[in-house]
């Protein structure tokens, strides 16, 4: 029996999380071969190490394939149908900042809230006979945002699998729900952020789940969950 | 018959022909389309979907409204027809099974509304009646023409009416809604100087221009989704409010409106009642209300367990006069809903305004309800 924790497994966010666990006091020893998506840590036998991309961490986590993991709020918010069942956000570690955001054409100068949103949904739809399109990947927070937080029906999901921010030019979408950062993108595209309309503030989150805590290693997860804490005091 | 059917159906395939509607077959798989169209995103995780080999989305049927609507349409049907169904829905429900039974009737392109309406309801008593001898059933009604003519006569601005009447029968968005436009938030626009000062001197046509222009500029298309028009008109609307507030008086009359409920036999008086306190003409959807009641109990419906609710209305843009549901005792969901939704059909294409109402009965319901 092992705790298996799934990090990401290139880039910034793989070298970020590997920091998070050093600080800890778990050293990972990287296989050499840079193929290999198994790793183990140092003096801790019962922990290994999974190399994922950031959203199959989200996607094993909920299946149980996993036990821990590091991923984006937003990616277990919107991969997993309710998530908190399923996983606890055990730490958000400080990095991987990205906010899911609604924007929409600067040149709409009449729209700056979702309220200004909902009456432009109804009054497109009664004057085009078709939905205003929203492009996103992100459909689950998307349909709950708009339908449930702001009772919001008429629109309609684009899907969009890359390069969001560029559909209302494209004219693939009126209205786009997306990830930023700095927000540079999004002025590059001539588009802005509604006033309310931050749907999540997202960063990298130490993520366990609930199969773990419940099982025979719950004590080396919480073990785990502890030890990260701390260091990120 | 197959054995999946309801015992009942028999009954229930004579009971439409006693009372001369004709009963259709809809198909099962459906184009999708149209019910997200109608019912919004929301709609798509609860029902079942597909794709056909060339990538059209298809669903299970969710409902019979939209399917009969549109096959009605299609045949360019004139005059009015009685569509009876009875079948299987489909829907991803958390309880209560993913395919149950419904049945009903969609009377279409009747233009005598009130009797439709009177038919439509008496319709459903019988048919839930047939199917529940014992049980006292109670009926809920509700009126978006009267809430409607309620915010007209309130003098608001049609933005304001549109907003109030979009969350018409969904009490956190109507309370969400007036504390809004009570206090003012998000009123307040910010704009560049250039925009500003043509917003300020109402030169709608200048206006109009700059944002033809600034798309171009930044690449968004004009003609593909809202133009330069629909920005422009409703920005100096906007503008035009930006200092104004839903008065006190205006929201006291719309609380006291929205807390009426009253036996049908009452509804009236206590309707106008309500019209004398907040000092408010609505004589003409008051008298359309009472050719109502009378078409009602013209039909032979005893008015005293119905019961008006001033509040009671669905958040869907088609409905437009009577909504009603129908109750068994010890059941918490109702055994029927109805209502008329005049602007269904063209909004699902009808090149001319066809006026509809219909009911649905929720078979599982019933059948649960008999066996408690």
């Amino acid at each position: 029996m092992a705790v298996t924790i799934a990090l990401p497994s290139k880039g910034r966010l793989k070298e970020q999380a590997i920091a998070v666990f050093e600080n800890a006091g778990y050293s990972i020893r990287q296989p050499e071969d840079a193929r290999q998506y198994r790793a183990s840590v140092d003096g801790h036998d019962g922990i290994e190490i999974a190399f994922l991309s950031a959203s199959e961490i989200a996607r094993e986590l909920g299946a149980g394939t996993v036990d821990m993991g590091v991923t984006g709020e937003d990616l277990v918010r919107e991969t997993l149908a309710a998530w908190d069942e399923k996983v606890e956000i055990s730490a958000r570690l400080g990095f991987g900042h990205a906010d899911v955001i609604v924007a929409v054409p600067e040149v709409w100068f009449d729209v700056n809230t979702m309220a200004d949103l909902n009456d432009v949904a109804a009054e497109f739809r009664m004057g085009h006979g078709r939905r205003l399109r929203i492009a996103t990947k992100y459909w689950r927070l998307t349909q709950q945002f708009f339908s449930r937080a702001h009772g919001i029906q008429v629109y309609r999901i684009v899907e969009s699998l890359g390069a969001t921010e560029g559909a209302p030019a494209a004219g693939s979408a009126d209205v786009i729900v997306d990830i930023t950062s700095t927000g540079s993108t999004l002025r590059a595209n001539h588009l802005k952020i509604l006033d309310d309309g931050v749907i999540l503030k997202s960063q990298a989150c130490l993520v366990t789940g609930k199969g773990v805590l419940a099982g025979a290693e719950a004590a080396l997860a919480r073990e785990i969950v502890g030890r990260i804490g701390d260091s990120l005091r | 018959m197959t054995p999946r059917f309801p015992s009942s159906a028999r009954d229930i395939l004579a009971l439409f022909e006693r009372r001369g509607a004709e009963a259709v077959d809809v198909p099962v798989i459906q184009p999708a389309d149209p019910f997200l169209d109608m019912a919004g995103e929301d709609l798509r995780r609860r029902i079942f979907l597909t794709e056909s080999e060339t990538g059209e989305s298809l669903c299970l049927r969710p409902e019979f409204t939209i399917p009969v609507c549109r096959m009605h349409i299609e045949a360019a049907e004139a005059g009015h027809r009685r569509y009876a169904y009875l079948g299987e829905v489909f829907r991803q429900r958390r309880e209560g099974g993913n395919e149950f039974f419904q049945a009903g009737i969609e009377d279409l392109g009747d233009t005598d509304i009130n009797s439709a309406d009177a038919r439509s309801l008496a319709d459903a008593l019988a048919l839930v009646t047939m199917l529940m001898p014992a049980q006292a059933l109670t009926v809920s009604m509700g009126d978006q023409a009267v809430f409607e003519a309620v915010l007209a006569s309130l003098g608001l601005p049609r933005g304001w009416q549109q907003r109030l009447a979009r969350a018409f029968g969904a009490p956190d968005q109507m309370a969400a809604a007036l504390e809004a436009l009570s206090s003012g938030s998000g009123q307040k626009t910010e704009l560049d100087d250039a925009i500003a000062a043509l917003v300020a001197r109402d030169d709608r046509a200048e206006l109009e221009a700059r944002i033809a222009a600034r798309m171009t500029e930044t690449g968004i298309s004009p003609s593909a989704g809202r133009s330069p028009a629909e920005i422009a008109g409703r920005l100096i609307d906007k503008a035009r409010l930006a200092s104004v507030r839903l008065a006190p008086e205006a929201i006291a009359a719309l609380q006291d409106f929205l807390s009426i409920s009253a036996p049908l036999a009452d509804a009236s008086s206590t309707l106008q009642g309500f019209a004398a306190r907040a000092g408010l003409k609505i004589d003409a959807a008051l008298a359309a209300f009472d050719a109502r009641v009378a078409a009602i109990a013209n039909a032979g419906l005893d008015l005293g367990f119905i019961r008006y609710d001033a509040a009671f209305g669905r958040p869907l843009d088609y409905y437009t006069g009577l909504v009603f549901e129908l109750h068994a005792p010890g059941q918490e969901r109702p055994v029927a809903g109805g209502g008329r939704y005049d602007r269904l059909l063209t909004l699902l294409g009808a090149p001319a305004p066809i006026s509809g109402v219909g009911f649905s009965v929720w078979l599982d319901r019933t059948e649960q309800a008999r066996e408690i």
